[in-house]
């Protein structure tokens, strides 16, 4: 346990001071702070009610882009990097497990991804101060969608952590883990809108809604509902793609 | 402390190490050794858990390197040939967060890290980015990391490849203060300095053990020296009187420069004639302008065995199990 701390603890730390998430930083919230900014403007416009801007600001463009590209951008270097410079080996025959190195990187990149988000809730605060909308959020809802955005992000860097361990080249890991959130964010609902007859079959209907993690989000998190179903669904999904990299990882252990 | 049975480790199709066996006592230091793709890399994946083998077994410090590879790497300390180190972290930051990875303590951390840089002769970059380092330095740190939780028994993969004379004959005095408190296990192709850091030597060739003894044992046993002699005179007058000396067993080439020849002639095991050859050569009344006997080096020894035919290195092979026995 003490080995999964340190792993996470370096890589949290390898994150930090890396350029590439100050850069993602940056970018996102200059994009995002002028959609808020549009957001906040429009509201005020049109005399909307002031409760619904948080799920207003779930549904940006920034958002969505956010979440399919960057997973794969952070956790691109989590194994192929160590493979292609060959530090795979020197950490895994230092004294620690498979798990601890794989909990431990996936672990780190979410909290870093996490902490990306949080000045984005640090807004949603400072709009409710009297220069701004003087008005009074309901921090329930805004918890919410915050933890369904974590479970989803988290299930798409456990992902992301797959894909690296699959090879050694860190821009393919990435483009895999694109595709594959790219994909789940649209595919399910591409799928049940052009499957005609079989997509009104009760069990095809069920699994798409399931896998529709853009659906789910805007009709459960978004509007502050938890549902035990999705939060077991994505943990379930995160606990998947970490056995596939332990799975991976020890795969060179296969003569 | 290290005993390997029957190793065998294929890649697919290609057999890299084949039926290795061997054991290493606690103490000792011991130089493999094996030119380039004889499977010595191989061997000491398998030894560090980062590869299985594909039969036979090895224990690491009693422990099974297959079923406990966990015990095994606490008891390890391991120089990969290449030192991959994180470019992004200064080469303290490095080493702490290694000593945290292999469990030092926290209280004992500050001082096992600054004493593993000095014995690996880093004190002087610990500030510096690991990824700014130069190779020799860059080598060391992985010296340092091997060294950082004070293992029982250090495994070091060429340690001295790619690094300037200065930097080798540092790395060797570091292996031989070490060698006091671990065993270890030494890679690499330069004879010489395996021949001064080490007590025995294994010589593997594609991917099977070829010989094992102390260095000094295998050289003797390459049985022939060469002798060399200049004389200020024609050949014929001195062939014949070398001929007849007992120990030469052949003199193959011979070179006449005018009033002088040059001999090389081949020195049976044990044979040390130069004294002899001298005497005779001033009761001839001959002027002697060179004279000079080539011992075997372990160079000449390891070419015989990894160059050699096949037929050359077997019985070689089969003398050092019998010495082996004998020394055991």
């Amino acid at each position: 346990m003490n080995r999964l701390l340190v792993t996470f603890q370096k890589e949290l730390f390898s994150y930090c001071i890396s350029p590439v998430s100050w850069i993602i930083a940056v970018v996102f919230y200059l994009w995002r702070g002028f959609e808020v900014y549009g957001v906040v403007y429009s509201f005020d416009y049109y005399r909307a009610d002031q409760d619904l801007l948080p799920s207003a600001t779930y549904g940006l463009t920034s958002t969505f882009w956010m979440v399919v590209l960057v997973p794969g951008i952070l956790t691109m270097r989590t194994f192929a990097e160590e493979r292609r410079t060959g530090s795979l080996e020197t950490l895994m025959t230092a004294p620690v497990r498979d798990f601890e190195v794989v909990v431990g990187k996936w672990a780190a990149a979410s909290a870093f991804f996490a902490l990306l988000w949080l000045p984005s809730v640090l807004v949603l605060e400072l709009l409710q101060l009297g220069p701004f909308l003087d008005a009074d959020l309901a921090f329930g809802p805004v918890f919410a969608a915050y933890l369904g955005m974590f479970l989803l992000s988290g299930m798409l860097l456990a992902f992301g952590v797959f894909a690296s361990s699959l090879t050694d080249n860190v821009l393919l890991a990435a483009l895999l883990a694109i595709l594959f959130d790219f994909g789940l964010m649209q595919g399910p609902r591409m799928l049940a809108n052009n499957l005609g007859a079989a997509g009104q079959n009760y069990y095809v209907r069920e699994l798409l809604d399931k896998f529709d993690v853009m659906g789910n989000f805007a009709n459960w998190f978004a509007r502050g509902l938890i549902d035990t179903s999705q939060i077991a669904f994505y943990v379930g999904g995160v606990a998947f793609f970490l056995f596939l990299t332990g799975v991976s990882l020890s795969s060179r252990r296969i003569a | 402390m290290i005993s390997v049975s029957e190793l065998t480790k294929r890649y697919g199709p290609f057999l890299a190490v084949d039926r290795l066996s061997f054991e290493i006592a606690r103490g000792e230091v011991v130089g493999f050794l094996g030119p380039n793709g004889a499977g010595k890399t191989t061997t000491i994946r398998v030894l560090t858990g980062f590869h299985p083998a594909s039969s036979g077994t090895a224990t690491v410090a009693g422990f099974d390197v297959a079923a406990d590879s966990l015990s095994v790497r606490k008891n390890l300390g391991y120089l990969p040939q290449e030192v991959p180190i994180y470019p992004d972290l200064r080469v303290t930051e490095y080493l702490h967060y290694r000593a945290k990875l292999k469990g030092v303590p926290s209280r004992e951390r500050r001082v096992a890290v600054e004493r593993a840089m000095e014995k690996a002769g880093i004190a002087d970059v610990g500030r510096k980015l690991c990824g700014q380092v130069s190779h020799g330095y860059r080598q060391r740190v992985g010296l340092a990391d091997a060294l950082v939780a004070n293992p029982p028994i250090l495994i070091l993969d060429e340690p001295t490849s790619g690094l300037d004379p200065n930097q080798r004959v540092r790395i060797k005095q570091v292996v031989r203060e070490l060698a006091n408190e671990h065993t270890i296990l030494f890679s690499s192709h330069i004879l010489g300095e395996v021949q001064e850091v080490t007590s025995r030597v294994l010589i593997i060739h594609r991917g099977t053990l070829r010989a094992d003894g102390p260095p000094d044992q295998l050289v003797a046993r390459t049985g022939v020296s060469t002798l060399q002699l200049g004389v200020q005179a024609p050949a014929a007058n001195v062939l014949p009187l070398l001929r007849e000396l007992p120990g030469i067993a052949g003199v193959p080439q011979v070179t006449a420069d005018g009033a002088s020849s040059t001999f090389t002639a081949v020195v049976a095991a044990g044979h040390d004639p130069c004294a002899e050859i001298g005497r005779r050569l001033l009761q001839a009344g001959l002027a002697v302008r060179e004279l000079r006997l080539d011992r075997p080096t372990l160079e000449a020894y390891f070419h015989a065995i990894t160059e050699g035919s096949e037929r050359a290195s077997e019985p070689v092979a089969a003398a050092t199990s019998a010495d082996a026995e004998a020394a055991r």
